[in-house]
């Protein structure tokens, strides 16, 4: 698997080679070396009906197909660059959080409904995360994208977490979300805690929170 | 970002500065007064030196954060530590806060007349662009300090403003340091690697 070197905690080096090629976020291409090359790609190694549900969803982002010979550098807005390995397990993210993935791992789209039912939905409209989110599954590695770099939150059947619904960036494992709100006679008059919305994860597996409520 | 183990106590923060917390919280507003009394929450509401915090309690622990900037913690001993409000993020339930008046200084800077005092026992996280540093002021030796990369400080301190402006300033051909503050005394002075707009010392 291609190795994945943080140059500093905002920038990313990735070598790319034949069977080490990678998907990355359009535009956050730095500097090369080498022969590398950048192709748009409207499926990023979906299936033509996956990008179909895809574009419907709104959970869109173009992504570009990075063959040749070299090794590339990658870096979005100044935002904090956080390396995720993926040993068979499946992590879910926001598609626009993602920067560069493995070729080898399986990108997929999942409605939030499946996750909870109605409640899923009305998690992912009130949290400002969409009906859909990216999946990613196999054995490689990623890079998301974060506002002040990210925590790792180990959950555990005996531990659940909450988490700020703007805060959160991506999760893996076997975890259950929902939304609680501790709403109060306070929110309603205006004089609120500002937390009245949290995601309680539960189950087993991590939870990767940035420190800033900005969304990308 | 700022992990804050709780058994039972209770803190305050930045109204909507929690991103995570396992365990059971509960979070409310403070009222209007925020443990001041009437008349620090009169003297709060005319300084403008606006403060809206959170009371959490519970067992666990929380994690606090804004804007992604840093965190810099400053236990207190008795003391008594002037920071911005605005670059308040947390502190013990037991600390005690109130406004100073500063006078010409804030006014110069943007940030309004008055600074948020905080004395008595425990700890604070101060919130700063970039890391902030601790810079030590002797008798003997003072430190003056651009105003806008100013954070805070604590301990035996007299501020004034030293003013270097001659009539390149006035033609606009300034350095952009004309102003600074000076501290002499004992103390510690915080100071963060950027610096912030606004007021009329833009020169």
């Amino acid at each position: 698997m291609p190795g994945y070197t943080s140059i500093n905690p905002k920038m990313l080096q990735v070598p790319v080679g034949p069977g080490q090629e990678i998907y990355s976020k359009r535009g956050a291409m730095l500097a090369y070396t080498g022969r590398v090359n950048f192709a748009p790609t409207a499926t990023a190694g979906q299936g033509l009906g996956q990008t179909l549900g895809r574009a419907m969803a709104g959970e869109r982002t173009v992504m570009m197909h990075v063959t040749g010979h070299g090794s590339a550098m990658f870096g979005h807005g100044g935002l904090h660059v956080q390396v995720i390995d993926l040993a068979g397990d499946t992590l879910y993210v926001e598609a626009d959080r993602l920067l560069v993935y493995d070729a080898s791992l399986q990108a997929g789209t999942m409605f939030m409904g499946e996750q909870g039912g109605v409640g899923g939905v009305i998690r992912g409209a009130v949290s400002g995360q969409g009906l859909f989110t990216t999946t990613l599954t196999g054995h490689g590695a990623c890079a998301v994208l974060s506002h002040g770099g990210v925590m790792e939150l180990p959950i555990t059947p005996q531990r659940p977490v909450h988490v700020d619904p703007q805060a959160y960036v991506a999760h893996r494992g076997q975890v259950q979300n929902k939304l609680t709100t501790a709403m109060g006679l306070r929110d309603l008059v205006g004089r609120g805690s500002g937390e009245g919305f949290q995601l309680q994860l539960s189950g087993q597996g991590v939870v990767y929170v940035q420190a800033s409520e900005r969304k990308i | 970002m700022l992990a804050v183990d709780l058994a039972g106590e209770t803190i305050r923060a930045l109204n909507g500065s929690m991103v995570a917390y396992d365990g059971q919280m509960t979070f409310k507003r403070q009222g209007m007064t925020g443990g001041e009394g009437l008349r620090g929450a009169l003297k709060r509401r005319i300084a403008g030196e606006g403060m809206t915090l959170m009371e959490i309690t519970g067992q666990g622990t929380v994690f606090l954060a804004s804007e992604a900037t840093e965190v810099t913690l400053v236990p207190l001993n008795g003391e008594t530590l002037f920071v911005e409000s605005e670059s308040l993020l947390a502190l013990d339930g037991r600390l005690q806060t109130g406004v100073q008046f500063t006078g010409l200084r804030g006014m110069g800077t943007g940030q309004g007349l008055a600074t948020t005092k905080v004395e008595g026992q425990g700890m604070v996280a101060i919130l700063s662009d970039g890391p902030a540093i601790a810079l030590e002021v002797t008798p003997g030796t003072p430190l003056c300090v651009d105003p806008h990369a100013y954070v805070g400080h604590r301990g035996q301190l007299q501020q004034d403003v030293v003013t270097d402006v001659n009539w390149r300033t006035v033609l606009g051909q300034g350095s952009g340091e004309s102003v600074q503050f000076r501290y002499q005394g004992q103390g510690l002075v915080y100071v963060q690697p950027a610096e912030r707009g606004g007021g009329i010392l833009e020169i």
